[in-house]
This record gives structure tokens, C-alpha cells and sequence, in this order.
């Protein structure tokens, strides 16, 4: 075992107790964390024996072990990609939603109440004269 | 913004117009959104400007003006502008609802021609064309990126228009009820006339006059910002 696969095993060691007791003391939910831990410990196996990896690229037609981790890494990366996006495009929707909303009941109706609008008591902003 | 003879909405009756609610959505139009929901509120009461999170100061331009100002905390886009005054004139019974740019790109004497067919029953929605009418000082790129943008238009949402991205539009109040538009930024033209098919509304295109001023010119899409649009209106259908 070579000085890197030490330092790199330490590292995953040390994420995977974490990983562990974060999930004891409910910091992330308990499915989580269990995939977390999962990723940590076939990143070890993959560390510690390679030769692994090298027999599991052959067998699907792929030249070398790091190839095969690169193309993993790459559609891991993707699919974690799409799911940020599709959340953030959810999250978007929330804050239209709200600031229609705040925008409805905070209407500053002219007519009914000339240059006032009925919350502009307490909505410190809203008083802002040009 | 010299006008041609004044405005008029003769061609509607009191009770009409009564009921016609203009909605103007509009983001940093402090310039020129007093003047223009001046114009608007001569010949229709109800005047609803929804100020998106404006940086300047557009909602105290529009508070002398506007019948109703109401403000997005944060800017969100002119689709979600426009349905946030939709849903504002709905809850205050509008029985016609009507777009409008803040920007004095249209004429107020246009909104009779739009909520006349629908009061006639003719249509659910009518939609200005600034291509079967007559338009002020157009210049050559917009025009061909208005014509690239009806082509797209024809072949994904498979409706029949002359002017996909005309900010002058009226809807009956069941075809605003069922409108929900949910693309925030500029793609919602788009997605209004999916949703005009998909609900299986009668439309018509009214021919409307569209003024290019150094402003509005500024204030609207160049090429780049069409791209960007077509990239949100994409995005938009793959991913809900």
C-alpha cells in the first residue's frame, strides 16, 4: 500500500465516521446518510484494492479501473446537476408565488384610500416618498 | 409621445368599460408609467400597475395615476407580473381583462378593438398584432426576430398568429381564469398562447398600432435576449 492510498483511506475513514454520527445525532436523515456512507465506503474498496475496479472496467469493455470511476464520477455529477436545477426551478416558483401573494394582499387601492396603502403602517419600505 | 387624434373608447358601453381592467406590469418604467397609466385611467377606471420590484422609484410614480399599485417584493419577471394583475383584477370581479406595456409602446385607443369581439362573444382572448397593423418607425432586426420568434411559435405550440410577443392582449374572464402562467421571465408569450390551445380558447388576432421609441427600443429584446428566451421557454417544458 502505497503513501496515497493511506492519506486517502485516512480521509475516507474520517468522512465515513462522521458520516455515521451525523446520522446518530439526526443531522441528516437517516437515508441520507446512509448513501452517504455507502459512497465513502466503495470510494475505500476502490482505494484500497484497485485491481478491483481495473476487473469490473474489462468486463464492461472499458480500457482502465480510473476510466471507469471518471465515467461514473461524470454521470453522478450530471444527474446531481439536474436534480439542483429541477429544486432551484421549484424554489423560483415558491418565491413568485409569495411575492404574488404579498403583492395581492399589500394592493394599494387609490381610490378607497388616496395615497395609502392599508399595511403601509406597518411595512417600514413602503412609506419611501419620491 | 405626440398622439394621433385623441383617444377614444366610444365603441364600448359604460358598463363594459365599467368592468375592463388594465393590467400593466412594470419593472424600473418610473420614466415614463405615470404618464402612460395616466392615459390608460382617462378612458378606463381601473388601472391595476404591478411594480416588479422596481429599483427605482416606479411605485410611487404609479400610486398618482394607477387605480391600484401593487408591488412585488422582489423582482420575479413580466409573466409572473402579469398573472399576479390577472389574479388581482379577477378577485376584484373584472369581467374583461387587458395587458398592457408600461412602456407607451401601445395606443389606448387599441383596447376597444380588443375587448369589443370578446364582448360581442366572438372570442375568449384577443391578441394585438402589430403585423396586421400599422407600426411606427420599426427598425429591420426586430422586425425579423418577430418573425423568427411567430415561425417558433407556429411549429411548437401549433398556433396560427401573425405577432407572438405583442404585450397588447384582452381576456374574457373565464380565459383569464384558466390562464396560469408560470414561466416568470419574458418566455411567458409563449406559454400563454400553449395554454390558449390547450384550454381551447377561441382567439383572435386584432390588428394594433406599435410605436418604437428610442425607450421602448431599449427596454425590449435585442437577439441575445431572444436566445435566452427560447433557452427559459425550452427549459420551461422539459422540466416542471
Amino acid at each position: 500500500m502505497n503513501a496515497f492510498q493511506i492519506l486517502a483511506l485516512g480521509i475516507l475513514l474520517c468522512l465515513f465516521i462522521v458520516t455515521i454520527l451525523a446520522i446518530a445525532r439526526g443531522i441528516v436523515s437517516r437515508r441520507d446518510g446512509i448513501l452517504w456512507a455507502l459512497l465513502w465506503l466503495a470510494a475505500g474498496i476502490a482505494m484500497a484494492f484497485p485491481e478491483l475496479t481495473v476487473a469490473a472496467a474489462r468486463r464492461l469493455g472499458i480500457g482502465r479501473g480510473a476510466d471507469l470511476i471518471l465515467y461514473c464520477a461524470v454521470v453522478v455529477m450530471m444527474t446531481g446537476f439536474l436534480m439542483v436545477y429541477s429544486r432551484l426551478r421549484r424554489l423560483q416558483r415558491e418565491v413568485t408565488l409569495l411575492a404574488r401573494h404579498i403583492a395581492i394582499t399589500e394592493a394599494l387601492d387609490t381610490a378607497a384610500h388616496p395615497g395609502k396603502s392599508s399595511s403601509d403602517v406597518d411595512k417600514p419600505g413602503a412609506g419611501n416618498e419620491a | 409621445m405626440t398622439d394621433s387624434p385623441s383617444p377614444s373608447n366610444d365603441s364600448l358601453p359604460a358598463e363594459v368599460i365599467a368592468r375592463t381592467f388594465v393590467v400593466m406590469p412594470a419593472f424600473n418604467e418610473s420614466a415614463c408609467i405615470a404618464q402612460v397609466s395616466a392615459k390608460v385611467r382617462a378612458l378606463y377606471p381601473n388601472v391595476v400597475v404591478v411594480d416588479d420590484g422596481s429599483t427605482d422609484d416606479t411605485f410611487a410614480a404609479a400610486r398618482d395615476s394607477a387605480t391600484y399599485v401593487l408591488r412585488h417584493p422582489v423582482n420575479r419577471g413580466q409573466g409572473a407580473a402579469l398573472q399576479t394583475g390577472i389574479m388581482f383584477a379577477l378577485a376584484r370581479g373584472a369581467e374583461y381583462i387587458v395587458s398592457f406595456d408600461s412602456d407607451g409602446q401601445h395606443e389606448v385607443d387599441d383596447i376597444a378593438a380588443l375587448v369589443a369581439p370578446i364582448h360581442a362573444g366572438t372570442c375568449d382572448v384577443s391578441l394585438g398584432s402589430r403585423f396586421l397593423g400599422e407600426t411606427f418607425e420599426m427598425p429591420l432586426s426586430r422586425r425579423m426576430l418577430l418573425r423568427l420568434a411567430v415561425l417558433f411559435t407556429r411549429a411548437v405550440s401549433r398556433v396560427r398568429v401573425t405577432d407572438t410577443h405583442n404585450g397588447l392582449r384582452a381576456f374574457s374572464r373565464p380565459a383569464a381564469e384558466q390562464m396560469n402562467i408560470t414561466l416568470d421571465r419574458m418566455a411567458h408569450a409563449s406559454e400563454l398562447l400553449d395554454q390558449i390551445r390547450q384550454n381551447r380558447l377561441e382567439y383572435r388576432e386584432v390588428p394594433v398600432r406599435v410605436r418604437y421609441t428610442d425607450y421602448s427600443l431599449a427596454k425590449g429584446q435585442s437577439a441575445r435576449g431572444a436566445i435566452r428566451i427560447l433557452i427559459h421557454y425550452i427549459f420551461g417544458r422539459m422540466i416542471r
